[in-house]
């Protein structure tokens, strides 16, 4: 017990000297009221998880440069979508019409974009993500399309991967999304953590039925495998994770009974598919050093290298989860405009 | 951090001089923090923590984690099935769960007797288990939760007290953007009546340059196209329409008494087919049986009484106390009758023959007001606070006074003047009440939209159904037709609200997560799509559609007197 304590003083820390304090408040706050949520027998609390998250609404008018709006693009399943646009200021205030008039822009990328939370927590109005979202319409100049995908453990594999395919559907058939180009939609996929798989498992989806997604972001991608990896012994518990919570969700998320081998979790491991010679959009994969996944991250990464296609690994040395969330700190700005320069390579 | 970067985070379609407002902006921001004000950062994502407080909230949630990580699991079933409050006070927050865990403790003791002091807690919390228990027999709407029923008399008080009554920072601030954000909600349909809203939206804008000519020629066209259109969007379309229509021939609706005692009928229905009346009797009743926690003697005074529906379940919710219900007395407020009968006494009657069943012992007095700004407190018989505990309630009532100078004030000073330990009050979450006409018409049309999308997955009697749209088309009718003194719907947010109330002496007492928790089993039970979503914000609670609000409960108290913000205020009664 003494032996314990020792440790946890020590990991705290650690993790207080890598991120700014805030940063550190807001992720340990995160820990805290997860910590509360996932119960030993693999049920959750979802009503104090709804409780606790800060949610925002959407705003038609615009707020520096970005205006969103909630459409419900399948009735059966209540499925929700937040669609982001950028807009001016001075612009006529838009009406419930004006949202399917054709935003007009020659090539205009359009972000589908799965928020993170181990597959468990937050929604697409989480003000986490809908900040996070507006970031990325102003860096990329894009349109993002946040989904809010049904979660674990209420919703098992592979519904969010369901909810995902639904919505690149919708967004695909969009003809106000289209750039003037080309007359079609440029579509990215993007997510972060639990986002970052389904952005994986969509596209694989979209390149069994030949719709064209142009680009994979995965976030911090969660990934994970049965083998406990070098990194996930070295960082348990340090920065904010642990081994024990990861397991937790994937017992969550995947079909009962099984287990990390699971394609949906280990896409390169002993249950995975070839990737070879499949028409798989190109892949930029960040990385944080102090993410104690990252083994898998980076095996990730590799897998795809081995299958021939093409990728870009983004490690970030001493950045942990959730670096992306505030725009104080050094990391955030590469990624931001790594993603720009990734999704307008076109432009 | 001072940095100079050159990514855009939020410019234009332009792309204009983005890099140069950026670093402007992180330098204000930075000075911000210096100068000890709320952390921007966090601030936008929903949590209220001081630049200041920053260190001392870090401490908190280390000392959580340690104490936690010794208490292991029966530290964390503790807090996840205690009763949690206002989480965008990260301060507030973590603190209380820092007491649930240590409460006698000074929290920065040494870690070794914090551990004994757990264990000792641990043996305490064992036989003082407090279970917040939705299994029941009963139907939900008379069992409020057993948060209600304090057991152990002081410290389950204290504790209970000191998380509710908390002051938040910036509880009662207004929100951040200059301009009112629009919140937008639109269900992807094949045929979503394009040119139809557009032609209204083209009308209203004909009525607001007051360019009646082209007002009517569009307004006969709206007509024929409602009638190709099928669903939520016919019936809202028709009843813009009609609204429009009446504005621009001027032919008001007439508001006489006749029409009073329909509207309560009209609202029954609406009652019975969607759950937004029942979850605002649902969370107010809540709130005010918190309030009356042991009291004795209890009287509440209901704004707007029209059939009473919200007293039974509060009447058996008190008769389930563990010591028994109080002595409860009911004063209800309404409008003058057409016939001259006593709408009012009829609904004392048989909320008495209820009270009789139940074994509470009860008491009724009815007012007749043209207005509550008629009100006087002399009237209502209040007894001190000593003697008996006050509850003021409004469902939708408190909107209709902006439409007379001066009303609302008047009745914000009665209600102080009756000294009441809670004021609990539910109102339509939109701006309708902007001066600009054209602006009050886009606004209403989002929101009726909503209202109405929601109520076609209604199961139950059509009747009910049409009879809740009539009720809601009369409130679009008031909203686009009327103005002046005869243009009562005047709803306003919950942040205008937070406003007026905070200027008027108030403070909010917050609705907690086992209030969150059941509004939301009722919905499951009531509302059988799954659109419908709680909304925790500020103390406050709010119902919606999908990510829409469309209504807000909030529970206010009067200020306590004293200047300096207390940590941990104490109970009025």
């Amino acid at each position: 017990m003494e032996d314990n304590n020792e440790v946890n003083e020590v990991d705290l820390t650690d993790s207080k000297m890598v991120v700014p304090l805030n940063t550190w408040v807001l992720i340990s706050n995160f820990k805290l009221s997860y910590n509360l949520l996932r119960r030993p027998d693999g049920t959750f609390n979802r009503h104090l998880a709804e409780f606790l998250d800060r949610k925002v609404a959407p705003n038609a008018n615009p707020v520096d440069g970005v205006l969103s709006f909630d459409v419900i693009i399948d009735k059966g399943t209540s499925l929700l979508t937040r669609i982001y646009q950028p807009a001016s200021a001075d612009a006529p205030q838009l009406n419930i019409l004006d949202f399917h008039k054709p935003v007009g822009v020659e090539v205009l990328p359009v972000i589908i974009f799965f928020h993170g939370g181990s597959f468990a927590h937050s929604s697409a109005n989480s003000g986490i993500y809908d900040i996070l979202c507006r970031r990325l319409v102003g860096n990329c100049k894009a349109v993002v399309v946040s989904v809010n995908y049904r979660r674990a453990p209420e919703n098992r594999f592979p519904c969010a991967y369901d909810d995902g395919w639904t919505t690149l559907k919708w967004v695909n058939s969009r003809s106000w999304l289209k750039s003037t180009k080309d007359s079609k939609v440029h579509i990215y996929l993007a997510g972060d953590s639990s986002g970052g798989n389904i952005v994986h498992n969509v596209a694989l989806r979209a390149a069994e039925s030949g719709i064209e997604v142009l680009g994979n972001i995965l976030l911090n991608p969660m990934f994970g495998g049965l083998e406990r990896t070098e990194s996930e012994e070295r960082l348990d518990g340090k920065y904010f994770v642990t081994i024990q919570d990861r397991d937790w969700y994937w017992r969550a998320f995947l079909p009962e009974g099984e287990d990390r081998d699971h394609p949906a979790c280990n896409p390169f491991g002993p249950r995975g598919i070839s990737l070879k010679d499949v028409k798989f959009p190109k892949s930029l994969v960040v990385v944080a050093g102090l993410d104690l996944v990252q083994d898998w991250q980076l095996a990730y990464a590799k897998g795809l290298e081995k299958a021939g296609q093409d990728v870009k690994l983004l490690f970030l040395d001493k950045a942990t989860i959730g670096f992306y969330l505030l725009p104080n700190n050094d990391h955030f700005y590469t990624v931001m405009n790594e993603i720009s320069s990734f999704v307008r390579s076109d432009c | 951090m001072k940095r100079n970067h050159q990514v855009s985070c939020g410019g234009g379609q332009n792309g204009g001089n983005t890099s140069v407002s950026n670093s402007s902006k992180a330098k204000i921001w930075e000075e911000e923090q210096e100068s000890g004000s709320m952390d921007e950062l966090l601030a936008v994502l929903g949590y209220k923590v001081r630049s200041d407080d920053m260190a001392d909230v870090a401490e908190k949630l280390e000392q959580l984690e340690m104490v936690m990580g010794s208490a292991q699991q029966d530290g964390i079933s503790q807090l996840s099935d205690t009763v949690h409050y206002n989480p965008s006070d990260l301060s507030g927050w973590l603190q209380t769960m820092l007491s649930e865990l240590n409460p006698i403790d000074d929290v920065l003791s040494n870690s070794q007797q914090q551990r004994q002091r757990q264990k000792q807690k641990q043996i305490e919390t064992q036989s003082r288990v407090i279970i917040y228990d939705d299994n029941s027999e009963y139907d939900l709407r008379a069992i409020p939760g057993i948060a209600a029923y304090p057991q152990s008399q002081l410290q389950t008080e204290t504790e209970t007290t000191s998380k509710r009554l908390k002051t938040s920072i910036g509880s009662a601030s207004s929100s951040s953007s200059s301009i009112e954000p629009r919140p937008v909600v639109v269900v992807d349909a094949q045929d979503t009546g394009v040119r139809l809203v557009h032609t209204l939206l083209a009308c209203a804008e004909a009525v607001q340059q007051d360019n009646l000519k082209v007002a009517d020629a569009l307004v006969k066209q709206v007509g024929t196209l409602a009638v190709s259109q099928t669903g939520a969007m016919r019936k809202v379309a028709t009843y813009f329409a009609e609204a429009l229509a009446r504005r621009i021939y001027k032919v008001y609706p007439q508001e006489d008494s006749l029409v009073s005692s329909y509207s309560d009928i009209l609202q029954m229905h609406f009652y019975e087919t969607c759950p937004y009346l029942k979850f605002a009797h649902f969370t107010a009743n809540q709130a005010i049986l918190e309030a009356f926690a042991t009291a004795t003697r209890v009287h509440v005074v209901d704004f707007g009484l029209k059939q009473g529906m919200q007293w039974p379940a509060l009447m058996q919710a008190l008769a389930l106390r563990p010591g028994g219900p109080p002595v409860f007395r009911l004063t209800g407020v309404g409008p003058p009758q057409p016939d001259n009968t006593d709408a009012l006494q009829q609904v004392g009657w048989k909320l008495a023959q209820f009270a009789e069943t139940m074994g509470v012992e009860f008491e009724f007095r009815g007012f007749v007001a043209n207005s509550l700004a008629d009100l006087e407190p002399s009237m209502l018989d209040v007894r001190p606070p000593e003697v008996e505990t006050l509850a003021v309630n409004s469902i939708f009532e408190l909107h209709c006074l902006l439409a007379r100078p001066g009303a609302i004030e008047k009745v914000m000073a009665s209600i102080k003047s009756m000294n009441p330990k809670i004021v609990t009050m539910v109102e339509q979450e939109a701006n309708h009440n902007g001066p600009v006409f054209l602006d009050r018409f886009n606004e209403s049309l989002h929101y009726y939209s909503s209202l109405f999308d929601s109520l076609e997955g209604s199961s139950g009697p059509s009747e009910d159904l049409v009879l809740s749209e009539v009720y809601l088309g009369r409130q679009i009718c008031n909203v686009v037709a009327c103005d002046g003194g005869d243009r009562v719907e005047r709803h306003e947010t919950l942040t205008q609200w937070r406003n007026r109330l905070s200027r008027a002496g108030f403070e909010p007492v917050h609705l907690g997560s086992n209030v969150f928790k059941q509004a939301k089993t009722l919905l499951a039970l009531y509302a059988g799509g799954g659109g419908y979503q709680v909304e925790e914000n500020n103390g406050s609670l709010m119902l919606g559609w999908h990510t829409r609000p469309l209504i807000a409960t909030s529970a206010w108290q009067l200020a306590s007197p004293s200047p300096s913000p207390s940590p941990s205020p104490s109970r009025l009664s």
